[in-house]
């Protein structure tokens, strides 16, 4: 590692619209340095990695590259001059071969113009032996490789096209942990080549292991840059917090004598495994985790969207069959809202027709007749605030808060057993937010049994019962959420 | 995108009239381009405007319309059935050789055709679903069954004696008297008017439409998308059916080989009233619309003098092909879906 910065940030301010997501922030990074960017969910790490990638070229402050003061257009641009970004969502091409996936559109040519194969082939397997894998065949399509290879193999497509600073978003999220270790010996390869790595991570104790230094935000401001001798895991919590960290550990479960309304057993599926927990009626249990630590599918599975190998779920006494679809869950009195309003919602339709599609059946049999839609969608609508409240308008007019509540107001129509909410508050404003946990708090109270599925601290802490942790594909810890139990609680068992 | 401030009231209302203009467009338009053609065949021509070349052009698009009906539900869905031109033959061929062949008679030359195409839409449907085969695939595989079905039955041969059903249903008029409507043209009525009140009445015509607007979304809601698109391609093989037996009425014999223009047709027809090929958007009034355009289209053209003759014969099925993209173009740029797709 040299002292000469490769890298300078200097007095970087961003704003969008009335929000400040950075503010002054100095950043700087060494030949050979892995240093890693830490932070809350819009501390403004997505943001100085979208400066440092070129996505946003308007903002101030002064961006220097090997001394030189530059300002990318483009991420095409950065990458040109050796910026490589790896995005938590791989961009590889599956079906294709490890080779084609590590040269794609540099394929080396034959003086006839057609793709050398043997150069291809003998390169890849030489880049890939250099990072320690020497046993990939590159001739084998990507997909029969484990998503930690797959990763790899992007890696290494974005340092042949010549990246010496590699930025890395969440990059073991959905790694297990031996495919962690191997990434982590990757890294110090690409170090030992005197390359840098930008390393974004909600993992602290991953953090620890590869950073040489790092620099930590809150609130778009840069806290600290430290190196890693000079601080610990809990250290950085209270930094990324900006308080002192309670040292207490998270109070046991306290099984309240309710009637249990969910109760799950040992789900297992390839993206989580062993999972076993009761929901009571008139409870909210939130199941927290980072992206990628499986609990979206649990959810899922729940409702018949989401194959699981082994494991039972049983609602209000009876037990669902291995394999049913989400018709069936519905009918058994399961409700799903999921992240996505996008998947979930009908933009081009009115909000009565979406909030009807799931109890036609109830509703008008064969013959669905506009009243008495419009006579159940209404009251509905008026329940939780849509606004405006038109119930013949298309959902698509609607903002995006508003159209969380048409989604939520499709199943209180004809109330669940069970009600799964995913991100229930994602990218809404504090009011809306505040509106749409009073409602889930609400039919808690009417002695509806509620799960939410979040990787939002805020949304879990607001309105659950309980919190159960769970972190690649396991549940970590459970408890209850009393006054003990805040954001460092949760951050520190992911 | 409207707000939930107070604000929002005054800023919608000027815009009302530009949204309604704009949402009636995609129902507007393709009645539009009917009445354009219809005026420049009209006055291009004299044979085209009068009463009986009219009524050729109900009876020329009627049995399309049959067709088109069963088509209208899959592309709702957002599948496609490459297999109805040879459903038609199968099904007029399979009457034929049951009634010449095996001596049976009614109901069984007509039920036994009409089963044999619903099935066989039907385990397309299968394929496509539960398989996860694409429909535009598992359905090329069915035209190849059903076409080869068609001659292995007939042995390659014309049949020329069919039930007498098939004769009403094909060339018949209206309680036999020649002053009347064409049976067919009744029949294909019906079959869009059925077709319009289910897509647009019943909650298994909602399924449709949503299924098609946005799968995931269908299911999450507790919609068996599955059998959804089965069923609709059922449907899509009893429509194929039923136009097969009129086909042998109308041609007044069973003919082995397939009449490929049927499918092109069929969804150009269907395509052209604005019903889109990625589900979701259309519906049975749009392809009474479309059916009326193609033939217009067909019929106005066999009215140009100069293609009547000589060398334009031969150019008349590039100026209908040539026409028919125009037409398809102009549709969607006033049905606005070039631009609803970009954002």
């Amino acid at each position: 590692m040299s002292d000469q910065p490769i890298l300078q940030l200097r007095h970087i301010s961003k704003r969008f619209g009335g929000l400040q997501a950075l503010d002054n922030v100095d950043f700087d990074l060494l030949a050979g340095e892995s240093h890693a960017l830490v932070g809350e969910n819009g501390a403004g790490k997505s943001t100085l990695m979208r400066i440092l990638s070129g996505v946003y070229s308007e903002y101030d402050g002064e961006f220097l590259l090997d001394g030189q003061p530059h300002r990318f257009k483009s991420p095409a641009d950065a990458l040109a001059r050796g910026i490589g970004m790896i995005h938590q969502e791989l961009s590889v091409m599956p079906e294709l071969s490890v080779a084609e996936n590590i040269f794609l559109g540099r394929q080396p040519l034959t003086p006839f113009g057609t793709v050398d194969w043997r150069l291809m082939n003998e390169r890849a397997a030489a880049e890939l032996t250099n990072l320690g894998f020497p046993d990939v065949d590159v001739r084998r399509p990507l997909e029969l490789y484990s998503l930690g290879i797959q990763q790899v193999v992007e890696v290494l497509r974005v340092i042949t096209s010549g990246a010496r600073i590699l930025i890395m978003d969440e990059p073991t999220s959905a790694l297990s942990p031996a495919e962690v270790d191997h990434l982590i010996m990757v890294i110090d390869a690409l170090r030992a080549q005197k390359r840098s790595i930008i390393y974004i991570s909600h993992f602290l104790e991953e953090v620890m292991r590869v950073a040489d230094r790092v620099t930590v935000l809150r609130d778009g401001r840069k806290v600290a840059t430290l190196k890693r001798e000079e601080t610990n895991a809990d250290h950085l919590i209270s930094l990324i917090l900006g308080r002192e960290i309670d040292a207490r550990l998270p109070s046991a479960v306290e099984r309240r004598n309710e009637q249990v309304m969910l109760s799950v057993r040992d789900l297992t599926s390839d993206a989580f495994r062993g999972i076993s927990f009761d929901i009571g009626m008139g409870e909210i249990v939130g199941l927290y985790g980072a992206v990628g630590a499986g609990h979206f599918n649990v959810a899922k599975a729940l409702f018949g969207m989401y194959r699981f190998d082994s494991g039972d779920i049983v609602l209000d006494g009876v037990p669902f069959p291995r394999r049913f679809s989400a018709r069936y869950a519905i009918k058994r009195g399961v409700a799903y809202a999921i992240e996505s309003r996008r998947k979930s919602l009908f933009l081009d339709e009115p909000n009565y027709r979406n909030i009807t599609l799931p109890h036609l059946d109830k509703i008008g049999g064969m013959i669905p007749r506009p009243q008495r839609e419009l006579a159940v969608a209404t009251p509905a609508m008026r329940r939780v605030n849509v606004q405006p409240s038109d119930p013949r308008s298309a959902v698509g007019t609607l903002s995006g808060g508003n159209q969380q509540k048409v989604a939520i107001a499709r199943w209180i129509t004809h109330p669940p057993k069970i009600f799964i909410v995913s991100e229930p508050t994602r990218g809404m404003d504090v009011g809306a937010k505040n509106e749409v946990l009073g409602i889930l708090r609400e039919f808690r109270n009417e002695g509806f049994a509620v799960l939410v599925v979040s990787s939002e601290p805020e949304t879990v802490l607001a309105v659950c019962d309980r919190i159960i942790v769970m972190s690649r594909g396991r549940i970590v810890a459970e408890m209850a959420n009393t006054d003990a139990v805040n954001k460092d609680t949760l951050m520190r068992l992911l | 995108m409207t707000t939930g401030q107070p604000t929002a009231g005054r800023m919608v209302q000027p815009r009302t009239g530009v949204r309604q203009l704009r949402a009636a467009l995609p129902i507007v338009a393709p009645f539009l381009t009917l009445l354009v053609l219809g005026i420049f065949f009209s006055v291009t021509t004299t044979t085209f405007f009068n009463p009986v070349n009219l009524n050729n052009i109900l009876v020329q698009v009627s049995t399309l319309a049959i067709l088109a009906t069963g088509m209208t539900f899959v592309l709702l869905t957002g599948e496609i059935d490459l297999s109805i031109a040879a459903m038609v033959t199968l099904s007029g061929v399979l009457s034929a050789h049951l009634f010449a062949n095996l001596g049976l008679r009614e109901p069984f030359t007509t039920a036994i055709p009409l089963g044999v195409a619903t099935l066989l839409g039907f385990i397309s449907g299968v394929a496509s679903t539960k398989f996860r085969i694409p429909s535009f695939m598992s359905t090329l595989a069915m035209s190849l069954v059903a076409s080869g079905l068609a001659i292995g039955i007939s042995q390659g041969r014309i049949v020329f004696q069919y039930s007498d059903v098939l004769r009403v249903l094909g060339s018949g008029r209206l309680f036999d008297d020649p002053a009347n409507l064409r049976v067919l043209t009744v029949v294909a009525a019906i079959c869009l008017l059925i077709g319009f009140l289910v897509l647009r009445y019943t909650r298994f015509g909602r399924f449709v439409y949503m299924t098609g607007a946005n799968k995931s979304a269908a299911r999450l809601a507790g919609v068996d998308t599955d059998a959804i698109v089965i069923a609709c391609l059922t449907i899509c093989g009893f429509t194929a059916g039923l136009a097969g037996l009129a086909t042998v009425g109308r041609l007044a014999s069973a003919q082995p080989q397939v009449i490929n223009s049927f499918l092109i047709d069929t969804i150009g027809a269907v395509v052209l009233g604005g019903t889109s090929l990625a589900g979701g958007r259309g519906g049975m009034f749009q392809t009474l619309a479309g059916l009326l355009i193609y033939g217009t289209l067909r019929n106005g053209l066999d009215n140009i003098p100069a293609l009547q003759v000589g060398a334009g014969t031969f150019f008349k099925e590039f100026i209908t092909g040539i026409v028919l993209l125009i037409a398809l173009v102009v549709n969607v740029l006033l049905s606005g879906r070039a631009s609803r797709d970009k954002t």
